[in-house]
C-alpha cells in the first residue's frame, strides 16, 4: 500500500521553491484573471502554468489531470452552449442540433477556469512534498490537526482503494455480481460501498485513538526532528504575486469608480 | 503505593447495559510483568483503556472507583498527559501508524515531537530503539510497505521511545502470522530484560505462561484472580471461565505429576525438568494413513499464478480435494491466499486448470461459482453491509437464487451452528468482532456450498471460539462439504483437521495425514512451522510418535 501523492522530486528549480509561494501563485493566477474579467487574462494564465510546468519537467505527469478535466470542459460545452436559458444567437449547428453562442461564451470562460485552476494547483501537488507542504504550515502556527490531515490523506485513501478491492471480492463470493448490466452495478452500490464506509469509519476511530496515545492532543511546545530552514529565497517572487492582487484589485476598483 | 493502584472500578459503556467492569481492585508494582488472559468481552482491553485514561475520557460512559498511575488520577489526567508514563500497542498494526511519515524513523519520531523532546535527543532515543526492536533496516522504508509483524514492531518502537514506565500490549500478535507473532514476541522478551512494567493481554497462553511474573485472570467484567502462571494455570475452574490450560498443565495433571506446591507446571520447559524420565511412551504400531474418501470434488491441474509478470508466486500446483477436512498451513507469501482465490475463482490461472466435479471453472466469474464454492475472507467489516444480522446472512442465498422463505431457514440454521440465532435482529455493528466474524461465517455456510474456504478463521476468537470453529468443521464435513481452511493454528489443525497441505515459496511441500506431515521435520523447518503444543511436549519427552492429541499422548504415556 502506497502513498498515491503525485509529488516527485525531480531535482528541477520547481521542486527547491517553497510551498508557500505556489500557493501564493496559485492565489494570484487564479485571482488576477477573476478581477480582471477578460478571457485573454484566463489565456495568459494557462499559458504561464504551461510553461512553468515545462520549465519544471513536470508537464507529462499534469497530462492525467488535463484530460480529466477536458471530459468536463466538453459536458460543460454540450449543456451550456445547447441548453444554456440565455441562448439566442445560433453559432453553428451539427445535423439537427443548434449551437448558440452565448452559451458557448459562457462555457469557454467556466472551461478557462477550471483548467486554470487545475493546472496551477498541479504545480503545487506534483512538485511539493504534502508532508513539507503540513510541516511548513505547522511551524507557521497552523493547528497540527490540519497539517496531520494535509500530511495524511494521500496515504489513507489509497488504503481505501485497497480495502475497494477486497471487499468486491467478498460480495462476488456471496454470489453478487458486480460485472455486466449497469442494473446489475447500479444494485452492487450498497453492498459495496457500506463496508467502505463502515471500515474507515472503525479504522479513523482506531487511529485516533493510537494518536492520542502517542500524545497528539498535548498541549504542550513540539518540537522537530530537523531545524527549520526559514526559507527566503522565494520571498521576492511571493511579494511579487501578492502584489500584482493588489494592483488587479486596484484596477478593478478604479474602474467601478471611474 | 503501588505505580498502578485501581480501586473497585466499575465501568459501563454508553448506549449499553451491561457493566464492563464490575468492580476491579488491582495493584501493578513497577518493574514487573503482569499477563492477563481472559475469554473475549471479559473487559480485558477495556481494563487497558482504563490504565490510560481513555476510559472514561475517549469513551465517556458511566466510570465508578478510582485508578491512579504514578499519583494522576486517570479519569481527569488528559490522556495524552498519563501517555508519557503509560504507553499502549494494540491489535491491528495498521491503524496504529500515523499515516502522516512516510520512513519508519519519522513514523518513531511522531509521537516525541509531540512531546517536544529536543531534536539531538529523539534521534538519540529512535537510533537505540530501532536497535532494540531490530527493525534499523528498515528506517528509510516506508512503513506501510512492511510485513504486519514488522509494522507492530514499529508500533511498539514509537511507544517506547517516549519512554513510558508501563506499556500494555493488547492482544499485540492476534493479527498476525507465526513468523510474525514471533518477532514480535521476542522483541516484547527483548523489553522483559529492559526494566519496563508490561501488562500485556494475549490468547496465546503459552507465551502468557512463559513471560508473566503475575497472570490476572478476568471474566464477565470481574478480576477471577491473580497469581503466578503456576497457580493461576493450574486452576481447575480455568475451563468454565473459557480458557484451555496450556498443553503441559493439561497433561502434567492428567499424569498426575504435580510440582511441590501441588499446581502444575504450565511451561514446556519446567513440565519437561519435573517428568523427565519420569515418563515412557508405547511405540504405536497401526500408523493413521491418510485414506481418501471416494468422491473427489475439486482439482487443480499444473496450476500457476503471476500478479506482475515475470514473478511467478505458484508453480504447477496439482491437488485433488476429496471431502476430507483439509488444512493448508505455511507462512505468509507462501502462496496459501493465492491459491484459496484462484480456486473461488477470484483470479484467474495464468496456465493450468481447475475441475469443479470434472467440469473446467474457467468460463465461470466467482459469483456464479458462489452457489458451488463458498469462501469466508478473514474481516467480516469487509461484507457487513444489512443492519439486521439476518438479512446479511441472507444475502449470499438469495443472490444464488434460494426462495425467500428458504434463504430464511438456511439463514437460521446457519446462526444456530454459530450460536449467534438470538442476536437475528440485532444491527451486526453492535456486536464484538469476533461476533461479527461469526455472522461473516454463517453467511457463507447458509449458501450450503459442497465446497466452504475458510481464510484464517480463528484470527480474533478465544478459546471457546476456537473450539466452536473446530466442532463447525466437524459438522460441515459430515454433511459432505468440502472444508478447505488456511491456518495458522497448529493445534487446531491437529485437532480438527484430516489432511494437511503444507506450502512454501508457491510449492507444495507435504500433503498428508497431520500424523504424516507433522513427522517430517525438514518439511517444518522449510515452511517456517512448528509443531503443536502437545506434539511438542511429547517430542522432548521422548516419544517417537507424533502424538497430536491429550488422548493419543495419554494412550501412549505411561509413568515409570
Ligand atoms: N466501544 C465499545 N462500545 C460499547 N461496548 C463495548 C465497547 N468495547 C467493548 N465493549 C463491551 O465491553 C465488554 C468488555 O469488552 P472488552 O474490554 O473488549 O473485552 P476483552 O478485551 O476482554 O475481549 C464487552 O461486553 C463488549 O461488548
Ligand atoms: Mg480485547
Amino acid at each position: 500500500m502506497r502513498s498515491i501523492s503525485l509529488y516527485r522530486d525531480n531535482g528541477t528549480w520547481l521542486c527547491r521553491v517553497h510551498p508557500f509561494t505556489k500557493l501564493a501563485y496559485i492565489l494570484a493566477v487564479i485571482l488576477v484573471p477573476l478581477l480582471l474579467g477578460s478571457l485573454w487574462a484566463y489565456a495568459a494564465a494557462i499559458v504561464l502554468d504551461i510553461c512553468i510546468l515545462i520549465s519544471g519537467k513536470s508537464l507529462r505527469r499534469a497530462r492525467a489531470l488535463i484530460i480529466f478535466s477536458f471530459t468536463i470542459i466538453v459536458t460543460i460545452f454540450l449543456i451550456r452552449g445547447l441548453f444554456d436559458a440565455d441562448n439566442i444567437t445560433p453559432a453553428f449547428s451539427l445535423g439537427p442540433v443548434v449551437f448558440y453562442q452565448e452559451g458557448l461564451m459562457k462555457a469557454l470562460r467556466t472551461g478557462a477556469v477550471i483548467i486554470n485552476m487545475l493546472l496551477s494547483f498541479s504545480i503545487l501537488v506534483l512538485t511539493s512534498k504534502p508532508e513539507d507542504i503540513a510541516d511548513e504550515l505547522e511551524r507557521h502556527g497552523f493547528s497540527p490537526r490540519l497539517s496531520y490531515v494535509i500530511a495524511s490523506v494521500f496515504s489513507i485513501i489509497p488504503q481505501m482503494m485497497g480495502t475497494m478491492d477486497t471487499i468486491t471480492d467478498a460480495q462476488r463470493s456471496r454470489g453478487m455480481e458486480t460485472e455486466g448490466k449497469l442494473s446489475q452495478r447500479m444494485k452492487a452500490f450498497i453492498p459495496l460501498i457500506t463496508p467502505v464506509v463502515t471500515t474507515s469509519l472503525i479504522n479513523t476511530r482506531e487511529r485516533a485513538i493510537a494518536l492520542e496515545v502517542r500524545g497528539f492532543g498535548s498541549k504542550g511546545k513540539r518540537s522537530y526532528l530537523s531545524p527549520w530552514k526559514k526559507h527566503r529565497g522565494d520571498r521576492a517572487m511571493t511579494i511579487v504575486l501578492l502584489l500584482s492582487i493588489a494592483a488587479a484589485a486596484a484596477w478593478r476598483l478604479a474602474s467601478w469608480l471611474s | 503505593m503501588a505505580f498502578i493502584e485501581i480501586e473497585n472500578l466499575r465501568y459501563r459503556y454508553p448506549k449499553t447495559e451491561r457493566l464492563a467492569l464490575q468492580g476491579i481492585s488491582l495493584s501493578i508494582e513497577k518493574g514487573s510483568f503482569l499477563g492477563i488472559i481472559g475469554p473475549n468481552g471479559a473487559g480485558k482491553s477495556t481494563l487497558g483503556s482504563a490504565i490510560i485514561g481513555l476510559v472514561p475520557q475517549f469513551y465517556k460512559g458511566a466510570y465508578g472507583g478510582h485508578v491512579s498511575v504514578g499519583g494522576k488520577d486517570a479519569a481527569t489526567v488528559p490522556v495524552s498527559e498519563i501517555a508519557r508514563s503509560v504507553g499502549l500497542v494494540f491489535q491491528n498494526p495498521f491503524n496504529q501508524l500515523s499515516g502522516a511519515k512516510d520512513r519508519v524513523y519519522d513514523e518513531v519520531c511522531f509521537g516525541m515531537q509531540n512531546f517536544g523532546i529536543p531534536s539531538d535527543e529523539m534521534r538519540r532515543r529512535a537510533d537505540e530503539t530501532l536497535e532494540l526492536m531490530g527493525i534499523s533496516a528498515f528506517r528509510d522504508r516506508n512503513p506501510f510497505d512492511l510485513s504486519g509483524g514488522q509494522m507492530q514492531r514499529v508500533a511498539i518502537a514509537s511507544i517506547l521511545v517516549l519512554r513510558p514506565e508501563v506499556i500494555i500490549l493488547d492482544e499485540p500478535t492476534s493479527q498476525l502470522d507465526p513468523a510474525g507473532s514471533e518477532e514480535v514476541f521476542r522483541a516484547v522478551e527483548k523489553l522483559t530484560e529492559s526494566g519496563i512494567t508490561i501488562i500485556m493481554i494475549e490468547q496465546k497462553i503459552d507465551k502468557i505462561a512463559e513471560y508473566s511474573d503475575r497472570i490476572l485472570l478476568m471474566d464477565e467484567g470481574r478480576a477471577i484472580a491473580i497469581g503466578t502462571p503456576d497457580e493461576i494455570l493450574s486452576r481447575p475452574d480455568l475451563e468454565e471461565h473459557g480458557i484451555i490450560p496450556p498443553a503441559p498443565a493439561r497433561i502434567s495433571r492428567a499424569l498426575s505429576f504435580a510440582l511441590p506446591d501441588g499446581t502444575f507446571p504450565a511451561t514446556q520447559e519446567a513440565a519437561v525438568t519435573l517428568m523427565e524420565g519420569r515418563v515412557g511412551f508405547r511405540k504405536d504400531e497401526k500408523k493413521g494413513e491418510a485414506q481418501a474418501s471416494a468422491e473427489e470434488l475439486l482439482r487443480t491441474e499444473d496450476l500457476s499464478f503471476s500478479y506482475t509478470e515475470g514473478n511467478e508466486v505458484l508453480h504447477g500446483i496439482s491437488l485433488a480435494f476429496d471431502g476430507r477436512p483439509t488444512a493448508i498451513i505455511g507462512q505468509n507469501g507462501a502462496g496459501k491466499t493465492t491459491l484459496a482465490k484462484l480456486m473461488k475463482g477470484l483470479l484467474k490461472p495464468v496456465s493450468g486448470r481447475i475441475l469443479l466435479r470434472g467440469r473446467d471453472i474457467a468460463g465461470n466469474t466467482a459469483a456464479s461459482l458462489a452457489g458451488d464454492i463458498g469462501y469466508v475472507f478473514q474481516n467480516p467489516d469487509d461484507q457487513i453491509f444489512k443492519a439486521k444480522v439476518a438479512d446479511e446472512v441472507m444475502f449470499g442465498p438469495l443472490n444464488i437464487g434460494m426462495s425467500e422463505k428458504e434463504a430464511r431457514k438456511k439463514a437460521m440454521e446457519a446462526l444456530e451452528m454459530v450460536h449467534l440465532a438470538s442476536a437475528a435482529d440485532r444491527n451486526p455493528y453492535d456486536l464484538d468482532l469476533h461476533e461479527r466474524k461469526m455472522v461473516a461465517l454463517a453467511s457463507v455456510i447458509a449458501m450450503e456450498t459442497s465446497v466452504l474456504i475458510l481464510d484464517e478463521p480463528t484470527i480474533a476468537q478465544d478459546d471457546r471460539g476456537k473450539t466452536m470453529i473446530s466442532g463447525i468443521i466437524k459438522e460441515l464435513a459430515a454433511r459432505v462439504t468440502l472444508v478447505i481452511s488456511i491456518l495458522h493454528d497448529m493445534d487446531l489443525v491437529a485437532s480438527s483437521f484430516r489432511r494437511v497441505i503444507a506450502m512454501a515459496h508457491g510449492r507444495v511441500l507435504a500433503d498428508g495425514s497431520p500424523e504424516e506431515v507433522f513427522s517430517k521435520e525438514e518439511v517444518l523447518s522449510e515452511a517456517g512451522l512448528e509443531l503443536p503444543h502437545t506434539a511438542a511436549l511429547a517430542k522432548k519427552l521422548g516419544a517417537e510418535d507424533i502424538l497430536l492429541s491429550d488422548a493419543s499422548f495419554l494412550a501412549a504415556a505411561f509413568r515409570v
